[in-house]
């Protein structure tokens, strides 16, 4: 594991299945309890998906989105991709050929435009007040 | 020496005068060129480019045929006048007589459905050196909707003003024609992708995520970059919106649904837990892509317009077009210039 400024870069173990998936969410936690989360994971390592490591991915993004944060991947390689695909949760992920791509991603637009200390759907964005549904 | 431009609405330049073709079931019944795309129509882009370029007068003409499916244009650019015409031709020639007359040596004559890049001013000096009476850009597939004229030319036929033979500007630049729902769709992903310099309105809030003034996102929706959420959109829970779509104004996507690679026109509401992929919804219309098949959708629920939006919307466009047809009418048996309502406050956006 390794950071990049705000952005944290985390390796997929080889195998990512319920036992696995644990093992890493467990790691993850503590950086996904923070304001804004910034993560990136790195697939390349992985060599075996199955529906568990699926559901790992979005627990760590439901995770991130909680807190008004983001998740993405780098490095899919093309067995991991069928497999999302087939799942159809590609389309919900970012995913970068590369971590350091992904990582640049999260600072693509210049700070001083957006306030850091606001969720990006606030009212300080001249939205509209959220409005919760019932 | 003076610059002026005429833009053409819903009629095709190749042959001006004949209206562009329509679909029997068309998904868009408006002109492409006044469809909001990324926030603004392509209409109000070219006015902005043409002001842009220190274009003094500008005119905007719209077939009597087509008049009722305008929606409103308002610019803050003054001299923009918008006219309803009867018949093309004689309103392009009498319109070059006019810009003659007022000290307006040379006129750009383009259609509103044509989008480039290309540097007009550039396009301009070319023409002035050429010392031929029209100039036609073409890109490396085809001659585009777009010339300069001298004006004082104009006492010429159209036809022959604009025929083959002119002196030719080849743009390198990006270049697309809307000629159908597909080409919407392809304009925003090189837009949201970055592959052409037109930019959508609003703010980038996250990296590629583009959102408009008043809209509201709910905090359980999924938004993956790049996409588009325009003014006074409502994108509910457990949404979401991903692949280069753009949810236009006034839309609303219920709980659940996912919009992938597609695009959701102004005022269009989408129900609970659908799966909406490459394709172009309109209201209760909504075309696939990958299949070229339009459906309109009698369900209320399943989808349709968020009328009260649409309909004041319209009421407002009659309104307008009626007076500029009956003035449009007037003017043409007197020869009088035709003075445009005045323009409403249109604000720039971030292009």
């Amino acid at each position: 594991m390794y950071s990049r400024g705000p952005v944290i870069v985390m390796e997929l173990p080889e195998t990512l299945n319920h036992a696995e998936g644990e093992k890493f969410i467990s790691e993850l936690q503590p950086l996904l309890e923070v304001h804004r989360p910034r993560i990136v994971l790195d697939c390349s390592q992985i060599q075996h998906m199955d529906s568990a490591g699926i559901e790992t991915l979005l627990y760590c993004m439901q995770e991130a989105m909680k807190r008004d944060g983001d998740l993405k991947l780098a490095a899919v390689s093309p067995a991991s991709a069928t497999i999302m695909e087939l799942m159809r949760v590609d389309r919900i992920f970012e995913v970068y050929e590369t971590a350091e791509q992904a990582a640049r991603s999260f600072q693509a637009v210049p700070t001083h435009e957006v306030p850091q200390d606001l969720p990006w759907y606030s009212s300080g964005f001249r939205l509209a007040e959220l409005k919760i549904a019932s | 020496m003076g610059l002026g431009a005429i833009v053409v609405v819903g009629a095709e330049l190749e042959s001006i005068g004949s209206t562009a073709p329509q679909e029997s079931a068309p998904l868009i019944v408006e002109p492409l060129a006044c469809i909001e795309v990324l926030g603004r129509s392509m209409l109000q882009r070219t006015i902005e480019r043409f002001a842009r370029a220190r274009v003094e007068v500008i005119s905007v003409l719209v077939p009597l045929e087509k008049a009722y499916t305008v929606p409103p244009i308002s610019t803050s650019f003054e001299n923009v006048s918008i006219q309803v015409v009867a018949e093309m031709n004689p309103a392009v020639t009498q319109k070059l007589r006019d810009f003659s007359r007022d000290g307006v040596e040379h006129a750009f004559v383009m259609s509103a459905s044509l989008y480039t890049e290309t540097d007009l001013l550039d396009l301009f000096y070319f023409h002035r050196e050429a010392r031929q009476t029209a100039t036609r850009a073409l890109d490396s597939e085809s001659p585009l909707s777009l010339w300069v004229v001298e004006t004082d030319k104009a006492n010429a036929q159209l036809e022959d003003l604009l025929a083959p033979g002119t002196a030719s500007y080849f743009i390198r630049d990006y270049v697309i024609h809307l000629k159908e729902a597909r080409d919407l769709r392809r304009l925003v992903g090189d837009s949201l992708r970055g592959r052409c310099a037109m930019r959508p309105s609003g703010a980038e809030l996250k990296p590629g995520i583009w959102v408009d003034e008043g809209a509201e996102i709910h905090r359980r929706a999924r938004v993956v970059a790049p996409a588009y959420v325009g003014r006074e959109a409502k994108v509910m829970e457990d949404t979401l919106i991903t692949r280069c779509s753009n949810i236009e104004r006034g839309c609303c996507i219920d709980y659940g649904t996912v919009i992938e690679d597609s695009s959701v026109l102004a005022n269009t509401h989408i129900g609970i837990w659908l799966d909406v992929c490459h394709a172009v919804a309109n209201g209760n219309k909504l075309m696939n892509l990958t299949r070229d098949v339009t459906l309109e959708i009698a369900d209320r629920s399943v989808m349709r317009t968020n009328a009260s939006a649409r309909e004041e919307s319209r009421v407002n466009s009659f309104d307008f077009y009626e007076a500029q047809a009956v003035n449009s009418d007037l003017n043409n048996a007197v020869g009088q210039k035709i003075e445009p309502r005045t323009p409403k406050a249109w604000q720039f956006g971030a292009n």
